[in-house]
């Protein structure tokens, strides 16, 4: 009865195909859709996987997301060197700025001081930092947004901005603007493109502080890593207690930044429902491509009950034809899904395939065509065999 | 006096469709008998498929009393009746209705794959069937490469290899040419007079009627005549 439901299966090639297609389609799609979300997802905590020493992150009770932040008071970072179990906290100050490009154009960035005696936080080579007024930028995940004009003449000119002159990316020595101030590119990073986009600039606490002046509290992070036999969560739960600031291990930020995109990003929402849809729809074509293949069978199957094959029988069959389907569709799509993840990942196009997406992707179809597969019974099930006397 | 194969009394059947009620068959009462060939004739529309549907379990009915070979069918439930039909009872349809991804011997095989016989006893049987239509050398084919004659010749092997008791045939001969038709009346008689089967034979073709032991004459639902 196997071979039969196999040969019944692949008797029309277009059918077959078509099916093949339905269910591959729908596969890539929910793969797709949940590489494409986690690779946004995890670029909305980039700032903490780029701190992966950091186990434990200290912060103003207010903030849930590596995102929205507020900042503590200088003192704060006492505080935690105090608490027994610490190994070494680093501030982290992050802050917004705009700088000037030499041909008269402005780009804002978002500006991350590190600790001035230990550089933690830095791209590498974090040393560069130590030349005065210098800066790492990074596109963080833009493109073109980094130029500075080509030609000479187009620089700081004395006539004013240049805007339309041609221009190059930044480099090592270019000089820009931030606050009337002079700073110094003393390199370009390549870390985790950020969600949403946009550019970075590193530098250190005193150049910070220069850059943005005025400010009565500074520290929005405190980096922190636990001492050999305490672990990260222990070390959380005392820092909390001790201080009254939050501290959280950076898995379970991570955790909160997700769900605070989740919440409170529209941009977020709008891709949620989106894929929803796209998985519905999907859902809903193979399903009914299922039913339908089963339908059109229906007189075969009339058939086989007139010459005694059994409800059973007739079932495995149907569950035959749909799992063979579910599983080389599925296949194909999440291969496919796959492939083009490698080609078309980068900076501008996260997309990252967790060890789950696919297995949603497979498990999501499986379902959808068991599914499929137990209402294709109903037809069967109420079918009048003397069809088969129909012409 | 032979024995009896299968025994009609008093079948009432009407189909519902939409506002209007047919009444099908209005008080059949029918014997068949061992080793007949009967033929079962009348105009379009008459009853004569909807009859031999519920004869052959494939069809409930309103009232009346069908027993085939001794056993009462509405006593039965579903399962019960495709495993009754599967053992005792071959088709063969005017459409043939072979499955059209296997090939001719896998279609006659398929009475023997669906009561889960042994492979090798199936093969053999299966092919011994096609050898006595005479179609041996067509083993491999499918139905789309074989003629209607042929088709049809691999449904009667089909009909016939699990050795059922009772033969349904409707109007077996009336999607072929004459002389196909004439060829597979032949087979047909001649191989359940070997197995000592009994069949209906559903037709329009008077040009058949001489391969009939008995024909039985319908009407707006009723039998109006039996002939022999
Ligand atoms: N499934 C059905 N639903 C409704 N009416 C039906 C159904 N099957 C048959 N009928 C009606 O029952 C009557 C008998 O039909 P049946 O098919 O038994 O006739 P028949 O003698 O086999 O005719 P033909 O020689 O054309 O095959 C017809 O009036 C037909 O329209
Ligand atoms: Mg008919």
């Amino acid at each position: 009865m196997f071979k039969i439901a196999v040969e019944m299966l692949m008797h029309d090639k277009t059918k077959f195909l078509g099916l093949l297609i339905g269910v591959a389609f729908t596969a890539f799609l929910v793969t797709f859709a949940m590489g494409y979300f986690a690779g946004f997802m995890t670029r909305g905590f980039a700032l903490v996987s780029e701190n992966s020493s950091a186990k434990v992150w200290v912060m103003d009770p207010a903030v849930s997301s590596a995102e929205a932040t507020i900042n503590m008071s200088d003192s704060s970072l006492d505080s935690v060197r105090g608490v027994a179990g610490v190994e070494y906290a680093t501030p982290l100050y992050l802050g917004d700025v705009t700088a000037r490009y030499a041909n008269g154009h402005f780009q804002s960035f978002q500006t991350i001081g590190v600790d001035d005696a230990t550089l933690s936080g830095s791209p590498q080579p974090a040393n560069l930092l130590h030349i005065p007024n210098s800066v790492i930028i990074d596109s963080g995940g833009t493109e073109g947004k980094l130029q500075t004009p080509l030609s000479k003449k187009d620089v700081w000119s004395y006539d004013g901005s240049h805007l339309q002159a041609p221009t190059r990316e930044l480099r090592y020595g270019d000089v820009m603007l931030i606050n009337s101030k002079r700073v110094v590119v003393a390199g370009v990073s390549h870390t985790i493109p950020r969600f949403p986009p946009r550019p970075l600039l590193y530098t250190t606490t005193s150049n910070f502080k220069r850059l943005i002046a005025g400010e009565k509290r500074y520290i929005t992070f405190i980096m922190v890593r636990p001492v050999k036999n305490i672990t990260p969560k222990e070390l959380a739960k005392r820092i909390s207690q001790k201080t009254h600031l939050k501290a959280i291990t950076s898995d379970d930020f991570k955790k909160e930044t997700v769900m605070w995109f989740m919440i409170n990003s529209e941009d977020v929402g709008d891709m949620v429902n989106m894929v929803v849809l796209a998985m519905l729809v999907g859902f809903g074509v193979t399903g009914v491509m299922l039913y339908m293949f089963t339908y059109e069978n229906l007189k075969q199957y009339a058939v086989l009950k007139a010459m005694g094959a059994s409800a059973k029988q007739l079932g495995d069959m149907i569950f035959t034809q749909v799992f063979i389907s579910a599983v080389v569709g599925s296949g194909i799509g999440i291969g496919i899904a796959s492939l083009l993840a490698q080609i078309i990942s980068s900076p501008t196009f996260p997309f990252r395939m967790m060890w789950f997406a696919p297995l949603i992707g497979f498990f999501g179809v499986i379902i959808v065509s068991m599914t499929a597969a137990f209402i294709s019974l109903r037809p069967i099930k109420n079918m009048e065999p003397a069809i088969v006397f129909k012409l | 006096m032979s024995k009896i194969i299968a025994s009609c009394k008093d079948i009432i059947k009407t189909f519902n469709s939409g506002e209007a009620e047919v009444k099908a068959l209005q008080g059949i009462t029918l014997d068949v008998y061992e080793n007949e060939l009967l033929m079962l004739v009348g105009p379009s529309g008459c009853g004569k498929t909807t009859f031999v549907s519920v004869l052959s379990g494939l069809l409930s009915f309103n009232s009346g009393v069908c027993k085939l070979m001794g056993e009462n069918i509405s006593a039965m439930n579903d399962d019960e009746l495709t495993t009754f039909r599967g053992k005792n009872i071959g088709f063969v349809f005017q459409a043939f209705n072979l499955l059209p991804s296997l090939s001719a011997i896998e279609n006659v095989a398929l009475p023997l794959t669906v009561a889960s016989r042994k492979r090798a006893e199936i093969l053999t049987l299966a092919s011994e069937m096609l050898e006595a239509v005479g179609l041996s050398g067509k083993e491999d084919v499918k139905p789309s490469g074989l003629s209607g004659g042929e088709q049809q010749k691999v449904a009667i092997a089909r009909a016939l290899v699990h050795n059922p008791k009772f033969i349904i045939c409707d109007e077996p001969t009336s999607s072929l040419d004459h002389k196909s038709g004439e060829i597979v009346m032949e087979l047909l008689q001649k191989i359940i007079k070997e197995k000592g089967a009994s069949m209906i034979v559903v037709t329009h073709d008077n040009r058949i009627y001489k391969y009939a032991d008995r024909i039985v004459h319908m009407e707006d639902g009723k039998i109006i005549k039996v002939a022999s």
